[in-house]
């Protein structure tokens, strides 16, 4: 209910503030209309038959602007999810700027990857295949950017926390953790109350300039994926003997405190970028027997390096993540060293009007990978068809690996208007 | 979406005019016209729309609609363009920041549907800009050095005397293997400009079809390209050019590639 009344008051300001500060505003709209139809290759299934409606209202003037960005997305005949992705408006000052309201906020260089880019949580319900714009959810923010110069300080309090969304059970994207007995789950401690005491903080500093961009960040924020607190419950045979009859369940977020950076610069026809953030507070999975809820606190620190190369219509480019935890012990659920790769090849043709390429993620531990070859055609300067795969291959035991009776076909109609 | 580059010097490609270069001539070499042309006054700063037309070799059409800014401040011009159409690109942004030494340009990209602003090379000249027929280098970012000049012939057509000069790269690897342009002798307007590719065949006609006084200075505001192999074309025209209104520094930086306009 108190979640529901900020975010009324919220809208109350904007719709508020938008009519007082309005002169001789420009107003727009435009968006797409999209058909997305994506079938598995190894059963014939129709995973996606997707509709889909964008809206951009805007309206700038001056010294403000408001923006509202409703989605519908139908699947099927009559399943239909509504989203509004932002609502926010926008004040101007001479070195100052202000954004209320639902927005999405990105940080940091790679691509790809998510590493200080962790305002904003993701929607992962059909794991990292939609196209990123989409996968990020708006969060409820205040957000001040200050100018000084070539830098910018921007500092972000977030009163409303918004976490990872997961793929629901039924999804052919989850994939249920196995457990020695059978789980019941409390919810009751997954639930973040919006306070202030809750609230989470971001800082950033950023530079643009001749030879290099950089920025550092912080933040106080929440671990946007549950931990999962287990409790065994054991009972005793006849012999005395004790025998694991349940598991007790208890999903709860845990505080973060993450400093990093990132950077870019370019030579000749290379662009090189880096990024880095550590993590203090992380709550990993553990079989330590001696762990309380099979939970254990550890940092750790997760980096990308990247190259991006372009010589005339062809773009290439790759990136090297790797994420260690400190520590480390052999119980741990995740690996010491994680290590992922990606790589883009992009190729114009036609006069730009025909686009080829091929996005792949590779993990390194488990030798697994996501390969994403598509082809999109302009048949105007407002209609595309876009042909593509994504082919899962490799290890089950890895994050693309797993995944591997998911690959798929499919074909996406656009309209953008 | 490629990177871009084009500034509003786009308007001055083949154009040298204004009262102090009127003169004439006769002993000039090759190199001291082109420096004239490269030389011409365009103004501290600079604002236009601009509609690019891609016409193929069946007449069906393309129109790309930016909005830019340019202000030129000493050692480095900066400038600023906001794609308007088509609706798939539309709030993109593009800042380039160009520099009279050897330095490489600076370059940055916003792509709306990304979020933020990405740093991209600009050691492509040769590239082709937004599908069009005018590379980076065609679009006014040549310098006088980068080829030998030699004038060829001087013509009167249709009652109007030119200078025919001829270009040739420095750099054997160019994409072109020379260029020759009709530069008129009161003026210095380049009024034609031909490509040569590196077999030394014709490869692109450029024709300037419209020139104005604005604010005192000579601005190309609609120019052709014909690409004679490929049998296609891109019209350019600019429309509500001003220049010289004081253009704020803090136009050219990320904080406005990503507010748009």
């Amino acid at each position: 209910m108190k979640n529901l009344k900020i975010k009324i008051l919220l809208l109350a300001a904007l719709l508020a503030a938008s009519q007082l500060a309005v002169a001789q505003p420009k107003v727009g709209i435009d968006g797409f209309v999209r058909n997305y139809t994506g079938m598995l290759y190894e059963n014939g299934d129709f995973n996606m038959l997707q509709n889909t409606l964008n809206l951009n209202f805007n309206l700038m003037g001056d010294k403000m602007a408001l923006k509202a960005n409703p989605m519908l997305y139908l699947y099927g005949i009559d399943s239909l999810d509504f989203r509004m992705r932002e609502i926010y408006l926008d004040l101007y000052f001479k070195s100052v700027d202000i954004r209320v309201g639902k927005q999405q906020i990105v940080w940091g260089k790679a691509d790809g990857v998510f590493i200080t880019d962790i305002v904003s949580p993701l929607n992962l319900t059909e794991f990292l295949l939609p196209d990123f714009d989409e996968i990020r959810i708006g969060v409820y923010a205040a957000k001040i950017d200050y100018y000084f110069g070539n830098s910018t300080l921007e500092a972000i309090w977030k009163p409303i926390y918004a976490g990872n969304e997961l793929p629901p059970p039924g999804s052919i994207w989850y994939k249920p953790p196995e457990f020695p007995a059978p789980p019941t789950f409390d919810y009751s401690k997954e639930k973040i109350k919006p306070s202030l005491d809750n609230s989470e903080f971001y800082l950033k500093y950023s530079l643009s300039s001749s030879a290099i961009d950089f920025d550092i960040m912080g933040a106080y924020t929440w671990d946007q994926t549950p931990s999962m607190y287990i409790e065994k419950q054991i009972e005793f045979d006849s012999l005395g003997n004790p025998i694991l009859t349940g598991l007790l369940i208890t999903p709860e977020h845990h505080r973060l405190w993450v400093g990093g950076g990132s950077f870019t610069s370019t030579v000749k026809s290379f662009v090189i970028r880096g990024e880095a953030a550590y993590y203090n507070g992380k709550y990993f999975q553990t079989a330590d027997p001696k762990a309380e809820g099979a939970l254990v606190e550890k940092d750790y620190i997760h980096y990308v390096v990247g190259l991006d190369y372009g010589v005339g219509d062809l773009t290439l480019s790759a990136q090297f993540i790797q994420k260690v935890i400190f520590n480390y012990d052999d119980y741990l659920d995740e690996e010491h060293y994680a290590n992922t790769m990606t790589f883009l090849a992009r190729y114009e043709a036609m006069r730009q009007t025909l686009h080829l390429e091929l996005f792949s993620y590779i993990g390194l531990n488990y030798g697994d990978a996501l390969i994403r070859p598509t082809v999109v055609y302009d048949f105007s300067d407002s209609f595309s068809i876009k042909l593509g795969a994504n082919i899962f291959v490799g290890d089950e035991r890895g994050m693309f690996g797993r995944y591997d009776d998911n690959s798929m076909i499919y074909m996406k109609f656009k309209y953008n208007f | 979406m490629k990177t871009l580059k084009i500034t509003l010097a786009t308007a001055v490609i083949l154009l040298a005019g204004g009262l102090a270069n009127r003169m004439t001539a006769q002993q000039l070499t090759g190199r001291e016209i082109i420096e004239k042309v490269y030389n011409l006054p365009t103004g501290e700063d600079q604002t236009s729309d601009l509609t690019m037309t891609l016409i193929n070799k069946s007449g069906s059409e393309r129109v790309r609609k930016i909005k830019q800014f340019t202000r030129d401040f000493g050692n480095v011009e900066k400038s600023i363009m906001f794609f308007t159409a088509p609706a798939d690109v539309k709030n993109t942004s593009f800042m380039n920041w160009s520099y009279d030494s050897d330095k490489p340009d600076d370059q940055w990209i916003y792509l709306p549907a990304l979020k933020k602003v990405k740093r991209i090379s600009s050691d492509s000249k040769s590239d082709y800009f937004m599908g069009s027929d005018f590379t980076y280098d065609d679009l006014g970012d040549r310098k006088v050095d980068d080829d030998t000049h030699k004038l060829l012939r001087e013509e009167t057509i249709d009652g109007v005397d030119y200078y025919v000069v001829e270009s040739i790269p420095k750099d054997e690897d160019y994409m072109y293997s020379k260029t020759v342009t009709w530069i008129r002798k009161d003026n210095f307007i380049g009024l034609k400009k031909e490509f040569y590719d590196e077999d030394g065949e014709l490869l692109k006609i450029l024709k300037i079809k419209k020139f104005e006084e604005i604010s005192g200075f000579l601005v190309i505001t609609h120019s052709e390209m014909e690409n004679v192999q490929k049998n296609h074309r891109t019209k350019m025209e600019l429309d509500n050019i001003k220049i010289n209104t004081g253009i704020s520094a803090s136009k050219f930086t990320e904080r406005m590639m990503m507010r748009g306009i």
